[in-house]
This record gives C-alpha cells, sequence and structure tokens, in this order.
C-alpha cells in the first residue's frame, strides 16, 4: 500500500491508460497516454503523465528509408492530421531541392488541409458532447463529420490516410464535377456548424461544465510552450499559416480567431469559429482554382538530394507541427525529427489541472484535444481502510467513485 | 548572413551567425550561453512573443560531437532562431533550460530518452519515457548512429 502523503486520509489514482482500438497507423485519436492524477477529496493535488505506450521509433525509420518512402511513413504519424505531416515534411524535401509546386497544386493542399483541420475540430467536439453525457450530440456530430469525410475522399480518394501530398504538386487533381459534390457537401455542413456552435455557446449545462475550468492565463501558455487553439483562446495570436504564410495561405483569405475566454468553453468555441473559417476558405478555394497543372510527374523527380538541413511548420489542426530534415546527401535523409504539437500540450500541461474537481479532469483533457478515447479506468487508493479498487471514469464524471 | 536581424540582440553572444531554409536563423553558440541567448530574445521582443518551440538533438557521430539545437519561435516577428551548439557525444552534458522555459520539459526528456544527453539540473529524466522497457535496460539510445537500432 502506498503510503500517504500528509494531511491526505483518501486519494484517488487515476490511470487514464489510453488504448488503439483503430490500430497502430492511428495513434494521435486514441493516443496510449497515461494520465496519473492524484487528488484529496476531489480536489486535484498532483498528475503526472506517462508516456512511451506506443513509440513507434518514426524518426529512426526516416533514417533507414529513402526521402519519398518517409512521404508514407510521415503520413502515419497520426491518422487524423496525415495531410498536415505530408504536407510540411513535403515542402522541406521541396526547400532541399528547390522546387516550387505549381498555384494550383499550392490550393488543392491548403483545400486537404483545411477539410482536415474541418473534421478534426468536428471529431473534438463530438468527444466533449460525450464527456458531457451528451452522447446524441456526439452521434450527430459525427454523422455531420461523415460528409467532411466524404468530401476529403472526393478530393483525395481516400477518407483518412489521404497520402495527397507529393513533391512538386500532389496526387490527384479536380475536376468540374467534383468541385459541384465538394460544393454540395459544403452547403449541406455549413448550417449544422452554425447549429453545433450556437448549441455551445447557449446550452445551460455545456456552459456550467466548461466555463472557467481550466483557465490559462498567456504568460503559462508561454512559459509551458502551449501551442494551437488552446493558445489562441488565450489571446495569442500564433498561427503558422500566418507566420510562415506556406503554400497558398497568402493567398486565401482566412481569419486568425483568438478569443480571450482562457478556459475549456473559449477552447471549444474557437475550434466551432475556426471550422466555420476553413469551410469559407474551402468555398474560396473551390471558386478560386487557379488553372494549371497539378500533379507533378514523379518519374522527373530527383533520387538523390544535395546536403542540406531545412526546418519547416505547419498549422495542424492542434496546434504548430514542426518538422526538420537533414540530408548529408544521397538518397536517404540523416535526420528526421518531427515534433507534433500534442508533444506540448499534452506532456507540458499537468499544471492545468491542479486545483480542479476530479470530474474537470477529463473536460479539461478533452479540451486540449488531446487524442482520446478510452480512459475508462481508475484506481480508487482509500489509505483509512488500505484499500484500492478500480471505477469506470464515468462514474468519477458523474461524482460516484 | 541572414536577411532576417532577428537574431541582432544575439551578437555578441554568437559566435557565427548563419541562415537554414526556409528562412531561419542559426545562432552558434557556447553550450553555456543558451539560456543567456534565449533570455536576450526574451527580453528583446516581450516575454508574450517569444517561447521554445522545439529541442533538435542530432548525433553527429563522424565529428565526435551531439549538435544540440534549440528552435525558439519569435512569432511577433514571424521567424524562428535556432540557438545551436555543440556538446561532447562521449559525454554529453548540458544545462537545462527548464530553469527559463517550462516548455523545455517534453524535449529535454524525450531527447535524454533517445540520444542520452543529460540535461543537469532537470530531475525529470528518465529511461523509458519514450523507449521500450527492453531498449532502454540494455542502455541503448536509439538516435545514436552506432545504437544497431
Amino acid at each position: 500500500m502506498d503510503t500517504a502523503p500528509e494531511n491526505v486520509t483518501k486519494a484517488m489514482e487515476i490511470p487514464m491508460l489510453l488504448e488503439v482500438p483503430v490500430g497502430p497507423q492511428h495513434p494521435a485519436l486514441h493516443e496510449p497516454v497515461l494520465l496519473k492524477v492524484y487528488a484529496s477529496g476531489e480536489r486535484v493535488v498532483r498528475v503526472e503523465v506517462n508516456t512511451g505506450y506506443n513509440h513507434r521509433g518514426i524518426e529512426k525509420l526516416a533514417e533507414k528509408n529513402t526521402f519519398y518512402k518517409d512521404i508514407f511513413l510521415v503520413g502515419r504519424v497520426c491518422g487524423i492530421c496525415n495531410t498536415v505531416h505530408a504536407n510540411c515534411y513535403v515542402r522541406a524535401l521541396e526547400a532541399l531541392l528547390d522546387k516550387e509546386p505549381p498555384e494550383r497544386a499550392k490550393y488543392l493542399r491548403v483545400l486537404a488541409m483545411e477539410l482536415e483541420r474541418l473534421h478534426s475540430h468536428m471529431l473534438i467536439e463530438a468527444v466533449m458532447a460525450e464527456i458531457l453525457g451528451y452522447d446524441t450530440l456526439f452521434m450527430h456530430i459525427m454523422r455531420d463529420r461523415e460528409l467532411i469525410m466524404k468530401a476529403k475522399e472526393i478530393l483525395t480518394g481516400a477518407r483518412v490516410l489521404a497520402d495527397y501530398m507529393m513533391v512538386g504538386g500532389v496526387r490527384r487533381d479536380l475536376n468540374n464535377e467534383k468541385i459541384r459534390r465538394l460544393n454540395e457537401i459544403l452547403d449541406k455542413v455549413e448550417p449544422r456548424l452554425n447549429y453545433y456552435m450556437k448549441l455551445f455557446e447557449e446550452d445551460v449545462t455545456i456552459r456550467k461544465r466548461l466555463e472557467g475550468v481550466g483557465v490559462i492565463p498567456p504568460r503559462d501558455i508561454i512559459n509551458y510552450g502551449l501551442l494551437g487553439p488552446i493558445a489562441r483562446a488565450s489571446g495569442l495570436k500564433m498561427d503558422a499559416r500566418l507566420q510562415d504564410g506556406y503554400d497558398a495561405y497568402r493567398d486565401v483569405p482566412f481569419r486568425i480567431i483568438v478569443r480571450d475566454d482562457k478556459d475549456s468553453l473559449g477552447r471549444m468555441l474557437l475550434r466551432w469559429e475556426e471550422a466555420l473559417n476553413s469551410l469559407e476558405m474551402c468555398r474560396y478555394i473551390l471558386k478560386n482554382l487557379p488553372e494549371g497543372e497539378a500533379v507533378p510527374d514523379e518519374k522527373r523527380l530527383s533520387r538523390v538530394f544535395p546536403k542540406g538541413e531545412v526546418f519547416t511548420t505547419v498549422e495542424a489542426p492542434r496546434g504548430e507541427l514542426t518538422y526538420y530534415v537533414m540530408s548529408a546527401g544521397g538518397t536517404q535523409p540523416y535526420r528526421v525529427k518531427i515534433r507534433t504539437p500534442s508533444f506540448n500540450n499534452i506532456i507540458n500541461s499537468g499544471f492545468v489541472y491542479i486545483d480542479h474537481e476530479l470530474a474537470d479532469v477529463p473536460v479539461i483533457l478533452v479540451s486540449f484535444d488531446p487524442c482520446i478515447s478510452c480512459m475508462e479506468r481508475v484506481t480508487v487508493i482509500d489509505y483509512r481502510k488500505g484499500t484500492r479498487r478500480k471505477v469506470p471514469i464515468k462514474e468519477v464524471v458523474r461524482g460516484n467513485a | 548572413m541572414p536577411e532576417s536581424d532577428v537574431g541582432e540582440p544575439l551578437k555578441e553572444l554568437a559566435k557565427e551567425i548563419q541562415e537554414m531554409k526556409v528562412g531561419r536563423v542559426v545562432v552558434i553558440l557556447d553550450p553555456e550561453k543558451v539560456e543567456e541567448a534565449f533570455r536576450k530574445l526574451q527580453e528583446r521582443y516581450g516575454y508574450l512573443n517569444v517561447y521554445l518551440s522545439t529541442i533538435v538533438g542530432t548525433d553527429l557521430k563522424s565529428e565526435g560531437k551531439i549538435r544540440m539545437d534549440y528552435y525558439v519561435n519569435v512569432f511577433s516577428e514571424s521567424t524562428y532562431v535556432v540557438l545551436r551548439t555543440f556538446i561532447e557525444r562521449d559525454d554529453p552534458k548540458i544545462k537545462t533550460m527548464l530553469n527559463i522555459s517550462k516548455a523545455a520539459f517534453s524535449g529535454e526528456c524525450e531527447t535524454y530518452d533517445l540520444l542520452g544527453v543529460k540535461f543537469e539540473g532537470n530531475p525529470y529524466l528518465k529511461r523509458s519515457f519514450f523507449v521500450p522497457k527492453d531498449v532502454a535496460e540494455k542502455g541503448v539510445f536509439p538516435l545514436r548512429k552506432d545504437s544497431g537500432v
């Protein structure tokens, strides 16, 4: 039995062991990370984040494969945001080769990435609805998200793993029929997004569970290196799309959405606003798609890369994603370093839970968009009785533990 | 010399200032000056405009060095400053950045586990942060070029 910390009679240890129910190529949403939460009564006093349950050694693998094979490898770092990973890496290769993709391909890349942001944001909003006990809302959002997955399939050929990015362009082009179908889908989804946003703004229960929970001041965001929607919901205007203006982001108009709420509600509302903005961007791209070629001839691409190093970034749905690629000359990279936004957002954010109620832990975690699902096992330790028992996390959320 | 003058506050500290694609400013420093350089960037551009984005360790086996790169995002200036330093490969040690930025936590723990760089003053370093237990128990650092992984 563990020894009780001073002045603590009962503690809860919550190993939120998140498993991978979809398969090893989809770890990001169902990320196996262990969050050990220590609570005194209902109050959280300490949080430990344990990692390493699904480390696949992709950086090492990338060193052993060719530059081109690695495009498919990095697309598999994350199922949800595979096109942003591939885009960031492909742009690094293009920088090494001093190659610029055609305008049409740049627009199509942005279209794929914004569709990805849309469905990624809808997914985490759905998960939040489920955590709050709104299972029907979860299903409704997921149903509408499926339309976006269809749109992604029309564009890239696959619902999830698109493998859409190529050095010097994209793998598939759009024709007028596909543009018509994509517009149809966007028309269907827009009113739904407005409805869900209104729901999150006005529903009493949602507001009660999210408002004022997990407040992060901007100083802490900077100090702990938290990124993306978390930073923007705390009033910081940081966005890699604005900063690096890669692909067509200098041409396609978009808004950087910044809110001052700093809490979980602000983070969720910010994602709805961003989803709506992404939808507008998709419409703009479909209307203003430049003429010309988008698909390069793979056979003409150089197999051998010159010596050099590149650092590229992309604004993934969860925040700034960075790639460092170093070539020592030849066909294989010397070093590939991938830093995903969740690496900072989840590992560094243990401090946010402190002094919150246990039932707020899942809410805060989901508001970080950590790619979670199966946090079902909770151990309750009673120091007076000297017992440990396991209860489902949902019981803790409902206050029955 | 890079086009951007974002590295200007570090001129006195730097051994050399270079450029990396795409538009990053690389400032080469002695290992003990990294923290001071980060502090200078904070002072110059404001605490809320500068954060430690990424830590990249690279094994340069043929030179007997490990190269440590600290990517600092100066987002008010829309650019990155790379604080670059070299440490001995045989006994890689460098002072932790945790005293100045908590964002270093994840990057330092990862770099220790994968490359074996000891960040002095970081009490959270442990093996198996990412690496599977069986590999960690053998004392292997997978990202070393001679690790055999």
